[in-house]
């Protein structure tokens, strides 16, 4: 597995924290998250019972809209129709899933191997197909991250939770009793000294 | 008094074993073939093992002890969730059933957390159906001692405990026993150092199930279990057609027969052996909570004042 750049994990119980890395790198490597993580620290400490996870995150391309591999346009005069054409066919299958789940498969045509004409009202629904997003990479990762974290790491009887999630960071305060307000400015200040690692 | 034996050799002639053993008055309870190898798990009378061994060595198998043949185990996580499944509880359960056990997986329903979790009476009668019960925990000193402390209430069998940290026995409440170096490993466990850990659990098992087989000799039961589940599968047709893995399920002090209990129970009560004694008179037959199969415990010497 690839290492991230800081991977801390602290706690009173030494043989817990060593158990929990391992834990964390496992699921890490199972749903492949680690070229999403930059930096995580850990911190555990099961008499409070608190647990805090901290990371930075580093995420690939944003979403992908047809615009951005395709030329849409109105069809052929006098017809409802709208004219995709495409410059890669690299996202030709989920398009045209997409195409198909919302306008039915007799109102999709591809007359050729990267044209798609689709029957509808062109003036209505020219400008919502030209900004449809195909393919959210972000979301997916972010999708498995909360996955691996919030439903596999966090231990399971800490069923009270805070988070925050950006594009950045994610940060995680869960306990089994009611959060302290202590635990949670921890967690502000753990995240903080791992934005001063990244900017130092 | 019976000892369980597992013997790997070659299929080549292994019905000749087979047959010693059985003349000699013990059980065969499981054969598996594969291909060319076969192995079988068998109850063999303590004072003729020796006949036994010399005969395995005849047919250039290999003849070992096998302390958790003939028993059921409980393995029990605090949930079914992905903390737990399905590496470590599946691995656990896999390699005790490799070692002749009948393992059975629980998932406890609000077993979480060191201060909220429970046992539900149904959970509890449950586990109490069975031989041993391995609670399979995580990774820190504090949550293990702090659950031992209630989640076990009411649990009548011997209690194995396994976690991340090195603990003495004594340190961890109400177990039986404990076991390290297990925690939550959510990989499988494979490599050489977590197969020893494996084995020691399997060690430590073995160990508290030979206390069992000890305090029951001091008052042995009227009927030997395997004897009742001879005598089931001779006089119960049915049987044969049951698809349930294991469908007469040995313990340490009766059997677990996969067949409805309505149905069955009073066929199963009055199976006769040939000493002339009926079923109920030396077995209890009880509902289970497991689906509604039937349980049988046999009735110890002391309560019947005969043994068959």
């Amino acid at each position: 597995m690839e290492q991230f750049e800081t991977f801390i994990v602290e706690s009173p119980d030494a043989t817990g924290a060593r158990t929990t890395r391992s834990l964390i790198q496992d699921t890490v490597s199972d749903l492949s998250l680690s070229r999403v993580i930059v930096r995580m620290k850990v911190f555990v400490d099961p008499v409070e019972p608190v647990f805090i996870l901290a990371a930075l995150l580093r995420l690939g391309s944003p979403s992908i809209k047809i615009k951005d591999f395709a030329k849409v346009d109105m069809g052929s005069l006098g017809k409802d129709e709208v004219k995709i054409e495409l410059d890669k066919e690299m996202f030709a299958i989920k398009l045209l899933n997409k195409l198909w789940a919302t306008y039915g498969k007799n109102n999709i045509e591809q007359p050729d191997r990267k044209i798609i004409i689709v029957k509808t009202d062109p003036i209505k629904d020219l400008d919502m197909l030209r900004e449809l997003v195909i393919e959210e990479p972000q979301q997916e990762v972010l999708d498995r991250l909360i996955d691996a974290i919030a439903l596999r790491i966090i231990p399971e009887g800490f069923r009270v939770r805070k988070h925050e999630l950006s594009n950045t960071h994610v940060l995680f305060v869960a306990s089994e009793d009611t959060l302290k307000p202590e635990w949670l400015a921890k967690g502000k200040e753990i995240m903080d000294s791992l934005r001063r690692e990244e900017n130092a | 008094m019976l000892e369980p034996m597992m013997y790997i050799g070659g299929a080549y002639k292994h019905s000749q074993l087979i047959e010693l053993v059985e003349d000699l008055g013990g059980y065969i309870l499981q054969k598996n073939i594969m291909q060319s190898e076969v192995v079988l798990l068998m109850l063999v009378p303590i004072n003729d093992l020796a006949i036994v061994e010399i005969k395995s060595k005849e047919l250039l198998g290999k003849l070992t002890r096998a302390p958790l043949t003939g028993s059921e185990i409980a393995t029990v996580a605090p949930t079914l969730a992905y903390h737990h499944l399905p590496h470590l509880d599946c691995d656990v359960a896999e390699f005790l059933r490799k070692q002749g056990a009948k393992t059975n997986m629980v998932g406890l329903a609000r077993g979480v957390g060191k201060r909220i979790c429970q046992l539900t009476a149904f959970e509890r009668d449950l586990i109490n159906e069975h031989d041993v019960a391995v609670f399979i925990l995580g990774n820190y000193e504090h949550c293990i001692i702090e659950k031992s402390k209630k989640l076990y209430e009411g649990i009548e069998i011997p209690i194995v405990v396994t976690g991340a940290p090195e603990l003495r026995t004594e340190d961890v409440p109400n177990a039986t026993a404990y076991v390290g170096s297990f925690g939550r490993i959510l990989h499988h466990m494979r490599h050489a150092e977590e197969l020893r850990t494996l084995d020691k659990l399997s060690a430590v098992i073995g160990k508290v199930l030979d206390d069992v087989r000890i305090e029951i000799a001091k008052d042995p039961p009227s009927v030997a279990p395997p004897r009742i589940k001879k005598e089931i599968e001779e006089q119960i047709p049915e049987i044969v057609d049951n698809l349930h893995p294991l469908p007469i399920t040995l313990q340490m002090g009766g059997v677990r027969v996969k067949l409805p209990y309505e149905e069955y129970h009073e066929q199963i009560e009055n199976i006769k052996f040939v000493e002339g004694v009926t079923m109920k008179e030396v077995a209890r037959v009880l509902p289970s909570k497991m689906r509604n199969f039937i349980l049988i415990k046999a009735i110890p010497k002391s309560e019947t004042g005969f043994m068959i």
